[in-house]
This record gives structure tokens, sequence and C-alpha cells, in this order.
């Protein structure tokens, strides 16, 4: 059932599109038992929307799960939107109430029943919840990190310095030899669905065609790096599902993501591999990150390329700093 | 006997194709070899010539996949160079940039030989079904992740078509005069219900079809588990089969009971798992099938007793809970807080004590080592079970996890044991090799052949707390890996050679220093390698010194993380595998106040009740 799939970046329009249809056929079906007599009570009807909206959708339908505080509130707010609906007017309230009244006054034997075992059963359910309240709860701590800390106005890297407002990818450059961001922006990867690369045919666009050359030659070599060293918490197709990556916390960057790579300078990104999590000042949880300080690891070519692979394969552009 | 059917039926045909086309180097020669040693191995078998004609129970006559446009080839070789070159190679011989470091190896797609099939032993898979959902769902266990979500689902299709035109090479799903297919019916065959009964027989049957020669007593994949290949040499171990979430076919179901059914039913083409189909009835596959499914680990840690399940264990075993599976990986969901729970007395002498039933299992996640050198990129060990019960001097941690083989070091090494820089003793990491090893798994650099030729060290484990976590500013604390300057940690290390010492760390390059007064404080209550499985039961005071050891207190939480080696996987030093950060946190009893509070509440509520009720029968009075 792949259509019941959350997507990854489309799942609130997907929740409020859900939520509203769910509604819909909820009011429809009502309608319709309405004509033939069969309608739910307005006081049910709204207990029913809450419950689906809140203990039924929010809790379970969305992944990863939202913490109870949240969902406390998106209750509060439902309830006071059902009881807008159901007191739009005074005979709709009246309407809504007379189940409430109904039971508190007892008049038959039924609703004499159900007034005592609410009677009962109310403070009885009232201890249980603050029981289990009060009693100490562990949870995860709840710990902010800064995913993307200022980075330093220099970085040195194999004995030599990056100034990093200045510094630019040596081999991000057009056929002619020159650093040309336009031209390697024109040959990568294509923006729908699956980000494939431009034309297979084309050596200028596949890294793996016999006859490429500098950029996209270059992209291929960043890609081999990758595949050798990064995929085994980055992923196979860099949106940060490595093999590994949920052994570890933090969680590897998902570089398909748009708020990776995609806002970041190349330079910003050059820093952060050099350096790995070791280098991140201590708003980014040095302590606690497993990214290797790849200074440790590759030469500075074999980091320049494999950031520029990383930009081919997303089908995003470093961004500039103009 | 023994599966000889459908094996002399293959091997007759793969050899009438190595005459016909271009064998691949190990294509043919690999299946041969591990058949006679199969046969050696079953006392003999004998090649006589049976056809699929007779076909095993549960299987039909299936159809041959249309060819696919030349389009869609075109399209798929676009999805191929962008998205699966770079492990499975150029020429889909598996040998991409990636693939030297990768074990399991990435398929080499020539011989067209694929593990998970609908289809009968040794025959090509189906297209649209088991390809489909092997790109779709991945392989847990290796490094193809799933590609749903990534890709369309043309592009999926797209892409098998690319694969299985140009790049299997020996085969071809259209050769009329070799090609078969025999569907098994998965969807149709009545499933046998997972009764105590049924799980007590696949029990008896693992051990009568011998399938714990290899899985194991107890299913954990350590029988014979450094002596077996894959058809093209390379090194490969048995399931575990209380890790469903890792079985190649799980289809990210993990507790899908019709997987094994499946897998077990066709075998797992090109390695030594065959398929079961032709000596077993499907009644039989479903009573194995539903005792695999059933020792995969639950809410319970069912203890198996070597696998002579009665009764009692079946039953135990039928009544456990499957674990919650997380979505995004795919594997029993990680909770990051490690409960200690008190008990009275003594703590507990081994794993089979009631108490421990107190507190619940954790799951500890491994990774491997990969920030520094050498990186380990291999890692055999993926999890650790982890629970902890504390008294009023001590806490005792129990820590299980699955090896399929118990490494104690036999020689003697020239470093000392809190050496943890070993680069210069030649304990190095895999070379990046991009594909140079590919065609040669005996080439002793290659990562398959050190699968199987690694110097053994000591299996073990290490925990470490922060020494005065109590005056990190929080969120601070000392690196993951062995502390930093300034922040040291406190670490306990055991080895399987019996050893467990206290030693400081202060960087992830600096040697452990040793802490000779806590060492001796330190218990190894029970160290037990029994049917692949760790059992470490260590104990520590609470409170040592305070400046030189962890200080554990009470409904704190104490960052921790775990470290493990796996001996025969040469991982030794700084080779290891490595968790993120978790919080042990000692439960604290519970306070009369918990009890108080609640009954006031509800006190006040029969009052108000009693205060609306008034007033409504007063109302109506009234009205009246």
């Amino acid at each position: 059932m792949t259509w019941l799939k959350l997507v990854e970046g489309y799942m609130p329009m997907q929740m409020i599109s859900e939520l509203a249809v769910c509604i819909l056929v909820f009011s429809i079906i009502n309608y319709s038992l309405k004509r033939a007599g069969m309608g739910l009570p307005k006081f049910w009807a709204g207990i029913f929307v809450w419950c689906f909206v809140n203990l039924f959708y929010l809790k379970y339908r969305i992944y990863p799960p939202i913490p109870f505080s949240v969902r406390a509130i998106y209750g509060t707010v439902s309830a006071c939107g059902i009881f807008m609906w159901v007191s739009g007017s005074q005979q709709e309230w009246e309407e809504f109430k007379r189940p409430i009244i109904n039971v508190l006054d007892a008049n038959t034997g039924m609703t004499k029943f159900l007034r005592t075992a609410l009677l009962i059963l109310l403070p009885i359910g009232l201890w249980g919840f603050a029981y289990n309240s009060f009693l100490p709860s562990f949870d995860e701590p709840i710990e902010l990190r800064t995913v993307h800390p200022a980075p330093p106005a220099t970085t040195k890297v194999h004995g030599k310095t990056y100034v990093l407002q200045t510094a630019a990818n040596p081999y991000r450059i057009n056929p002619e030899g020159k650093y040309d961001q336009a031209y390697s922006n024109a040959h990568i990867v294509s923006q729908d669905m699956g980000r494939l690369m431009k034309d297979v045919k084309n050596p200028e666009d596949n890294p793996w065609d016999p006859n490429a050359k500098g950029y996209i030659k270059h992209v291929r070599e960043g890609g081999e790096i990758f595949f050798q060293n990064c995929h085994f918490c980055h992923g196979d197709n860099l949106n940060g599902r490595g093999l590994w990556a949920f052994a570890f916390n933090p969680i590897p960057a998902n570089f398909t993501d748009a708020g990776t790579i995609a806002q970041l300078q190349e330079t910003f990104v050059f820093w952060r591999v050099a350096k790995g999590g070791i280098g991140l000042p201590g708003e980014g949880f040095p302590w606690a990150s497993v990214m290797p300080p790849w200074e440790q690891h590759l030469t500075v070519d074999e980091i320049w390329k494999v950031i520029m692979f990383e930009y081919w394969h997303t089908g995003y552009y470093p961004r500039t700093w103009e | 006997m023994y599966g000889n059917q459908s094996y002399t039926g293959h091997f007759e045909k793969r050899i009438v194709m190595n005459e016909s086309t271009t064998p691949t180097k190990y294509g043919g020669g690999g299946l041969g070899a591990w058949l006679l040693s199969f046969s050696l191995l079953m006392g003999g078998l004998s090649f006589t010539t049976t056809s699929h004609a007779e076909m095993a129970e549960g299987f039909a006559e299936g159809s041959r996949p249309s060819p696919p446009s030349a389009e869609q080839v075109e399209a798929g070789k676009r999805v191929y160079f962008t998205k699966c070159v770079w492990c499975h190679g150029v020429n889909g011989a598996g040998d991409g940039p990636g693939a030297d470091r990768l074990w399991p190896r990435p398929r080499n797609f020539n011989a067209g030989t694929f593990k998970i099939r609908h289809t009968a032993s040794g025959e090509l898979p189906l297209i649209d079904v088991d390809l489909f959902q092997t790109v779709t769902h991945g392989l847990p266990g290796s490094a193809m992740p799933s590609w749903e979500g990534i890709l369309t689902e043309d592009q999926r299709r797209d892409v098998l078509a690319f694969v299985t035109t140009e790049l299997v090479k020996d085969r071809s799903w259209q050769d009329t005069e070799f090609e078969e297919f025999h569907v098994l019916q998965l969807e149709t065959i009545q499933p046998v219900p997972p009764t105590a009964e049924s799980v007590k027989r696949g029990s008896e049957l693992v051990k009568e079809m011998k399938c714990i020669e290899c899985h194991g007593l107890e299913g954990r994949g350590d029988g014979n588990a450094f002596n077996l290949k894959d058809d093209w040499g390379f090194s490969i171990q048995p399931a575990d089969w209380h890790k469903c979430w890792n079985f190649r076919g799980s289809r990210q179901d993990a507790y899908n009971v019709k997987n094994i059914f499946r897998t077990f039913s066709t075998g797992v083409s090109g390695t030594p798992m065959p398929s079961f189909a032709d000596n077993t009835t499907v009644e039989d596959r479903w009573h194995i099938a539903n005792y695999v499914n059933h020792l995969c680990e639950r809410d319970k840690d069912v203890d198996i007793a070597g696998g002579n399940v009665t009764d009692e264990i079946a039953a135990a075993l039928v009544a456990a809970k499957p674990r919650a599976i997380d979505p995004l990986t795919d594997k029993p969901k990680v909770d990051f807080v490690i409960p200690s729970k008190f008990v009275e007395g003594e703590l507990p002498a081994d794993e089979h004590d009631e108490r421990w039933n107190l507190v619940d299992r954790r799951i500890v996640a491994m990774g491997g080592q990969i920030t520094h050198k050498p990186r380990n990129f291999v890692t055999r060990i993926d999890d650790v079970w982890i629970q902890s019960l504390y008294n009023e001097t001590h806490i005792s941690f129990m820590f299980r996890w699955d090896d399929r083989t118990k490494s104690v070091q036999k020689d003697s090494v020239d470093w000392e044991p809190y050496e943890v820089n070993l680069g210069d003793y030649g304990i190095e990491e895999q070379a990046p090799g991009g594909s140079l090893f590919a065609d040669d798994p005996e080439h002793p650099e290659s990562i398959a052949a050190k699968q199987t030729a690694y110097q053994v060290f000591n299996d073990g484990l290490a925990f470490q707390f922060p020494i005065k976590w109590q005056e990190l500013p929080a969120p601070r604390k000392p690196r993951y890996f062995w502390g930093d300057e300034g922040f040291p940690v406190d670490i306990a290390k055991w080895t399987a050679d019996g050893e467990l010492k206290a030693y400081q760390g202060e960087g992830w390059d600096v040697d452990f220093e040793d802490r000779d007064d806590f060492t001796e404080q330190l218990k190894v209550v029970k160290a037990e390698w029994a049917n692949g499985r760790w059992t470490v039961i260590i104990t520590r005071p609470l409170k040592g010194d305070y400046e030189e050891d962890a200080y554990i207190e009470l409904g704190k939480y104490i960052p921790i993380n775990f470290f493990v080696w796996d001996g025969h996987n040469g991982d030794v030093g700084r080779k290891m595998a490595v968790s993120a950060f978790y919080y042990l946190v000692l439960e604290p009893p519970i306070e009369k106040e918990t009890y108080i509070y609640p009954t006031l509440a509800a006190i006040g509520l029969v009052l108000v009740e009693g205060w609306i009720l008034t007033r409504r029968a007063n109302r109506r009075k009234g009205k009246v």
C-alpha cells in the first residue's frame, strides 16, 4: 500500500488532506444516516470526531510519533473547535447537552445506572491518571543541537590555511579548465523524482562515460570516494540512511534534504568534512558525533571531489556568497 | 535423500550452459565445488537426472516474463549509472568502487544467480515479483537499501529491465530451451497456524533436516560458521534466526512467517542454503518456518535450552510478542534510556534469576568504528541486549549478544592491554581496493580472504561513564570515543580471556590509564559463550572514588556508551563496534507523594460531583 506511506517533505499537506477527507466522509455518512432517521446525536458525533483525530489519527498515523505535549495542544484546539460546532445555535447546544442532562437527572433505569457508574468510575479513573502522571518517568531528555553552527573564518587542512570566504572547489571547472559554477550546475542530476543523470549518452552528463572529462570525471572520482568511505552512514542515496545511520546519535546528515548542503556554501561543507564531528563548536555536540575528521583519511583533493559528487548526486547547487 | 532432485537438475543445466555460453570465472565451478562438499557432507550424492517435471509440493508452472522494450532498457541504464554502478560495477559484476569494503559483497549479476526468489532452486527469479521486491525493500543486513520513495515504480522496473537484459550475461529469461519457471504459490498455500505444537514440531524438524549444522543448535548461525563459501568463493555466514529483521528476504516485514517459508522452499541461490522443497512437505515447511519465526527476538527472552524445545518452551515462544520495529531502520526500536531497578539483597548470580524479569531488556544498536584509523567497515555484532539491576551498594549489568564464534586470543601479542593505538603493530583497516580483488576471493588483501584468515583476538565488551558527570553542564559529555582532554571517562573493559579491568580514558588516541583499585572492585559474575551467544554479567560498586570513578546516583541520567569486539572479525584495539550515547537511569523506589496527591484529587472530584448533583436537583425542584 504505497499510497498509504507518508512521504518526506509532503507530510503536513498529506496530513491535512487526509484529515479533511476523513471528516468529509464522516459528515456525508452522518448526513445520509440522518436523512434515513438514524443519525448520530451531536453529542456522540462530537466525541467520535475528537477521539478519531486525537486518540487515533495523531497517535498512530503520524511517524515519527509526536510528543504527548504537542498532542495535548492539538487535543485542546480540536475540543474548542468541536464545541464551536456543537454550539452554533441555542437549539444545537440544547441538543448537544441533552444526553448529559438526562444522565444527571436519572429519570429512567438506564440513566440511573449510568449515573451511579459514572459517579464511581470517574474518581477512580482520575486517581489512576494522576497516579500515572506522578510516577517518575524517565523519557529520553531532549537536547537541542545546532546542526549547522557558525563556521570559523579560516581552516587549516593538511598544513594549508583555507579562507572560507574566498576558497573555491578546484575541480568545479568547465571544459576550458576555468572555475565555472554555472557550467557544473548545468550538468547535475535532474530535479524530478529519482534525481537521475540528465542524459546517459552525453559524456558531459554521465560520469561513467569513457569520454567523460573535467568536471564530470571528477564527479565520478568523488563518487568512488563516497562509496568507499561515506555511504556507511550517509547512505547509498545520500539520504542519511546508511547501514549504521541509526546506531548513532546525532544521525547522519541527509544531503537530499533541502536543509543541508543545499543551503550551505561549498567551503562550509569543506570545513565540516575536513574537521568532522570532533571539530564542531560546543553547540554542535562534538562529543557525540561520529563523523570522522576526514583530513585523517582523505587528501584535500579527495575532499573537494567528494563534495562535488554530493552536489551532483543530490541535484543541488552550493550557495554562493553574493 | 536430501534435496538431490533439484540440485542434480540444476547442476546438469549449469554444465550444459557452461558449454554453450560464456561462463563466469567462478559461476559453475563454485557451485560444483560446493555441491561436491555438500555431497560429501551428506555421505554421497547420487547424480540422477530428474527434471522439474515432478514439481515439488506447493509449486506451479509460472509464465515467462515478456522481454522489455529498448526504451525501457535505455531508461534503466540511466538509473543504473546514477544509483547502482557505485557498488555493482560497470559490468554488473559486483565490483564497483564500493565493493571491496562491503561484506556481504554487492551482487554479481553476470551469472543470473539471485538469492531471494519464488522460483524453484536453480531457476531465474521472477523479475516483477522477486527482483522488484528486492529493489523496493532492499536487503537488510547488507548495504542494499530500500529504493522505495527514491525511485518511482517505473524507474525501479526500468533498472530491472537493464540489469536482466544487459548485465545478466550467462542466462536469459527468454531462453526457452533451458529456463523454466516453477513458482511457489505463496499466496494460495494455506499456512499452518503457529501453535505450540507446530513450533515444537519445527524444532524437531530443524534437527532432522540438519539445519542446525550450519545455523547452530539455537539458530544463532554459529554452526560451521567459518567454512562456508558462496558460488564465487567469498566467505558467507548462516543466518541468525534470532534477528529476523536482518533476513535478506524479510521485505521490511520482519516477523512475517511467509518470508521464511519462501526462503526455505526455494533456497538461497549461490549460497550453501539449499531448497528444501523436494524433500519436505508443505506442512513440515510451515512447522519449520513457524519455529524459526518464533525464535526471532521478542519481548521475552525465552531460553530454548540448546534447541531441545519442550511443550513448555514452545508455549512460551508462541506467547511472546514481537518487538516494535522502527520503520526508519526496519530494526527493533531503540530506546536511549536504560532503566535499572532496585532489588533487595544480593544481585543475581546468573541469567536464570527471576528478578531479571523486573526490568525491560534494551537493545543497543552497534555500528562500526569508522571515525579514526583503523576504521572497521564490517561489524559482525550489530546489537547488544542490556538489562540492569541495583541494590544498596552495587549495580549489575547483564549483556547478551549474538556472536557466531567464541574468540579467545591464543598467540601472545606485542602490545600492552592498555594500548589503544595499534597501527604500529600492523592492525590496519581494509584498503578501498576499488574492485581490485573482485575476481579473487583468495587474494590476501581482499576482504573476503580476510574474513576467514584474520588473526583471532579476544571477544570483548566495554562501557564508559563520564567521571564526575554531575559537574558537566548538560548536555556536555566526554567524547563518545574514550573521552577527551579534561573530560576523562571511567571505562570497564571485559575480554574473553576472562579479564575485567577498570581504565581511565582521556581521548581516542591516548593509551588507557589503569585504575587498579577499582579493577579489584569490578566483578565478572558470569561470562559464558553458548550456542552463538555471549552472556556476560558484570557488577560494580555504585560509588567508587569520586575523583576517579563514575559515581552512580539514583534518578539521574548518567551518560553511558558501549563497545564490542568480535575477535574472529579481527577486532582489536580501536577496531570494533561502537554505540551512541545512552542514558543509564537507576529508577528510585516509589515515594509516598505518588499515592497521596492522586487520592486528594479523587476526593476533590467526588465533592465536585456532589455539588453538581445537588445544584441540579435544587434547580429542578425550583422549576417544578
